[in-house]
């Protein structure tokens, strides 16, 4: 008879196999990653350029990764997207501070030739002035839009005080647009994607000489070997609301500038992150959701960049608890600083944290991923295997000792809008 | 092609399993054929606010995500107007976890006051976040009611207004659960590198003894035929004027319905639809262009969607918008333009196949439309549309007296 009140037994994750992609070398320093034997057709490709945000100015960045397949002397962008289309790819192009990455999507048997349009499309770019003017006015209006969320708001005000006086603390404003000239853009692009590449991941069945074809095709866009320079940030904190008037929520964003992946305690914070905001579970989420109603959600996050990280909390609550909420990420960061988590909530976090690390290994993509995350700090798969090790390690006093030596209240710049 | 099983225990419960021999996860998915469009019009928002009263604990065990946490799990779920799925995805040695977390919730919840309070507070705050505190935010809110005059689809999934939400009763809740909770209301579907005899060991070892209960004929009031253009303004303090045309299209089993999804892609395709280059390219008129599709079960609605640029009239656009579905009516998609838009279809669709959860979703979605199998025949359906379906399809779907159109107007001095 099954006893309804009685948990099944569970198997804990002792190990995990990791695997690593093959890799062969465009160019000096610019590596090629791939992941082949997938057991379907699909397959995608994707180029990492240093081309992100604080190379120069965010604007240049952004319009540039808009258009790099808006047109050749030969070719416009409508039928260079009809070419694409004829071939069924997907692409995007996603920007972040310090990257700039092309992936285009598509049937393994169809990969090259997408490739092939898009390498030809972004070689002979000559970014069309009617091209300019369409993507601006598009973007413009989507800033508007963007700009009226409490969430935005607050997100680029902290990254304004987190990083001032770097490059890191750049953000796109109304007034970039009119500054945008059609002759910037064409050097951006020559410098930071023609001469920018930084590496690329192949995932798909393509035959060995399609591959060696895409890789030398690649080093078409290698340049000199490049790496973002370290910054050093002010380290001073902020406590700044804007007030908006016809806001029904107020965004918080409570941060600080934090380590990567080669800091020593990286580990054992990302498991104090865990209990503290990073789960359904977490200490945040069971206290202003979970008890108190206030939120539809809150989170804790660690971001990493080449030399640095950062730690942020964000949600958005009702208006009238904006005060209440910041005072219980407060009270939460000292019971975690006096009180150890008792054994079976650190429990159960690791087990959590395992059986997350298992899926974000389980099948190709993923595992790519997973190696590109270590791959960004020189690093190699080990890591995970000391991650494992380090998880199943853990005591309650390293994660309350985690939290002091981090995470003081007062080193945090809090900002509110709403 | 995607292989399944299907088997049904005496209580109704009806189970998909699908073997995938290559992942260690496993994913439970279950899909209650409950949505939006079973509540009464006093008491919207009901489903969803229900989604979240499912997390917070069941008859036998106190706490639903700690146990699956404490197994390397995690689960969600998300209702529309027309079903509610929750999912779990977990290490396949812990499948049993799931299935147990599962099975008690199905046989009845917790129902504290507790629970009920909380979440009441916290679905009013994602109202605020995703409905409200939004430009454009509400503009669901608005285009339904416009839309629909009977059918339950006229209220948004988040509910009618906050007010139902905060004055959801217990009683109502339990009313609820009974009437939708039972395993003949639902579709479980499995995944994973497991055997047949092993998944139907387990599922009858944790959900045969749940009661059997009989499945509520589903009556919903009739949307009259549209007999005229119907339109809306509304002003908002918004950055840019947008708008929303509807155009009432055939229910999920319809063929029609194929051809509305196949022809939203071709009219919304970006950069090179005729939308895109008449209205953004040549005409500069809007910032942007869509349409999409609502996918409901019974009928939907086809949208074309965007945003004017400064100094445009609503006017202006309305001409040049009936142009546009004037060619449609008249002129046949090249055949060019259908062989691209089918490949696309097929890699899109092959990315999504990859996901398990995805995979489990779908198969459960299909089910519930007659059989699980729909998946493995679908692109077969949209590989054999003609042009010549698409532009007769056009014509009924782009009759004037078939359309709603809500503006979304930029109030002044914004």
């Amino acid at each position: 008879m099954l006893n309804r009140q009685v948990a099944p037994k569970l198997t804990p994750i002792k190990s995990i196999d990791f695997s690593v992609p093959e890799m062969y070398e465009i160019h000096a320093g610019i590596p090629l990653y791939w992941k082949n034997n997938i057991a379907n057709e699909t397959s995608k490709l994707e180029l990492h350029f240093h081309a992100g945000t604080t190379i120069e100015t965010p604007i240049l960045a952004s319009l540039t990764a808009g258009l790099l397949i808006s047109g050749t002397k030969n070719k416009s962008a409508i039928q260079i997207q009809h070419a694409l289309d004829a071939v069924g790819a997907y692409y995007d192009v996603s920007v972040s501070q310090e990257q700039a990455v092309v992936t285009l999507y598509a049937l393994n048997s169809y990969l090259k030739q997408a490739f092939d349009i898009f390498h030809e499309a972004m070689t002979s770019a000559i970014f069309p002035e009617k091209e300019v003017q369409e993507i601006c006015n598009e973007r413009q209006e989507k800033l508007k839009v963007q700009l009226q969320k409490v969430n935005v708001l607050a997100q680029r005000k902290i990254q304004q005080v987190l990083f001032e006086e770097t490059p890191y603390a750049q953000v796109i404003s109304q007034g970039d647009y009119a500054t945008v000239k059609r002759t910037k853009l064409i050097d951006f692009h020559q410098k930071h994607y023609l001469n920018g590449l930084a590496k690329v991941f192949l995932v798909g069945d393509l035959s060995s000489e399609e591959m060696h074809a895409i890789k030398a095709a690649c080093a078409d866009f290698a340049g000199k070997e490049y790496q973002p320079s370290a910054c050093s940030f002010t380290g001073k904190t902020h406590i700044v609301h804007e007030e908006k008037t016809d806001a029904l929520q107020s965004a918080i964003r409570i941060g600080k500038i934090m380590f990567n992946k080669t800091h020593p305690d990286f580990i054992a914070f990302s498991v104090m992150n865990t209990i503290l905001g990073d789960y359904f579970g977490s200490r945040l989420m069971s206290n202003i959701r979970e008890d108190k109603g206030y939120t539809y959600g809150i989170g804790s996050y660690m971001m990493e960049n080449t030399h640095f990280g950062y730690f942020m909390i964000a949600t958005e609550v009702a208006k009238e608890v904006r005060e209440a909420t910041i005072q219980e990420v407060k009270n939460e960061l000292e019971r975690l600083q006096t009180e150890l988590v008792p054994e079976e909530e650190l429990e159960l976090v690791k087990s959590y944290l395992l059986g997350q690390l298992l899926k974000a290994a389980d099948g190709p993509y993923a595992m790519l991923d997973l190696f590109s995350g270590v791959e960004l700090h020189d690093m190699d798969m080990s890591f995970y295997n000391k991650y494992i090790k380090k998880i199943q390690e853990i005591k309650a006093e390293e994660i309350r000792e985690m939290v002091c030596k981090h995470l003081d209240w007062k080193s945090l710049s809090i900002i509110s809008v709403g | 092609m995607i292989h399944f099983e299907r088997f049904k225990l005496e209580n109704g419960l009806t189970v998909l399993f699908h073997k995938e021999a290559s992942t260690p996860m496993a994913v439970v998915n279950l899909l209650y054929d409950v949505g939006a469009r079973d509540e009464s019009e006093e008491k919207t928002g009901f489903a969803h606010l229900f989604e979240h009263l499912m997390f917070g604990g069941s008859v036998n065990i106190p706490d639903f995500d700690g146990p699956l946490q404490a197994a390397g799990g995690e689960s969600n779920a998300f209702t529309s107007n027309d079903i509610t799925n929750y999912y779990d995805v977990l290490p396949a040695h812990n499948l049993d976890t799931a299935l147990w977390l599962e099975s008690d919730r199905m046989l009845s919840l917790a129902f504290t006051d507790k629970s009920l309070e909380v979440q009441r507070n916290v679905v009013i705050e994602e109202f605020k976040q995703r409905y409200l505190n939004q430009p454009y935010g509400d503009v669901w809110l608005e285009l339904r009611p416009l839309a629909y005059t009977k059918h339950p689809y006229k209220w948004a999934t988040i509910g009618k207004e906050i007010k139902h939400i905060e004055d959801a009763k217990m009683s109502d809740v339990k009313a609820f659960f009974k009437k939708h909770y039972h395993p003949s209301n639902c579709i479980l579907c499995i995944i994973g590198n497991f055997e047949l005899d092993y998944v139907k060991e387990r599922v009858h070892h944790f959900f045969g003894s749940i009661p059997k209960a009989k499945k509520s004929a589903r009556i919903l009031p009739l949307e009259p035929a549209q007999d005229r253009f119907k339109s809306k303004t509304l002003v908002r303090n918004v950055p840019a004027d947008a708008f929303y045309y509807a155009f009432k299209m055939p229910e999920r089993k319809h063929p029609g319905y194929y051809f509305a999804d196949l022809l939203s892609d071709i009219m919304g395709r970006e950069k090179v639809s005729k939308m895109y280059v008449d209205l953004i390219k040549k005409q500069k008129l809007v910032s942007e262009i869509n349409a999409y599709i609502t996918g409901s079960m019974d009928e939907g609605l086809f949208i074309i969607t965007g945003k004017l640029n400064e100094g445009k009239s609503f006017a202006e656009l309305d001409k040049e918008i009936w142009k546009i579905l004037a060619h449609y009516k008249t002129t046949l998609i090249s055949k060019k333009e259908l062989e691209q838009i089918k490949i696309k279809l097929r890699t899109a669709r092959a990315f999504q196949d990859q996901g398990l959860l995805n995979r489990a979703m779908n198969l459960s979605f299909f089910e519930l439309l007659g059989d699980a199998n729909g998946i493995n025949e679908e692109q077969e359906i949209y590989q054999s549309i003609h042009a010549e379906d698409l532009r007769t399809f056009a014509n009924h779907l782009f009759a004037k007296k078939n359309g709603i159109l809500l503006k979304v107007k930029k109030k002044k001095n914004a």
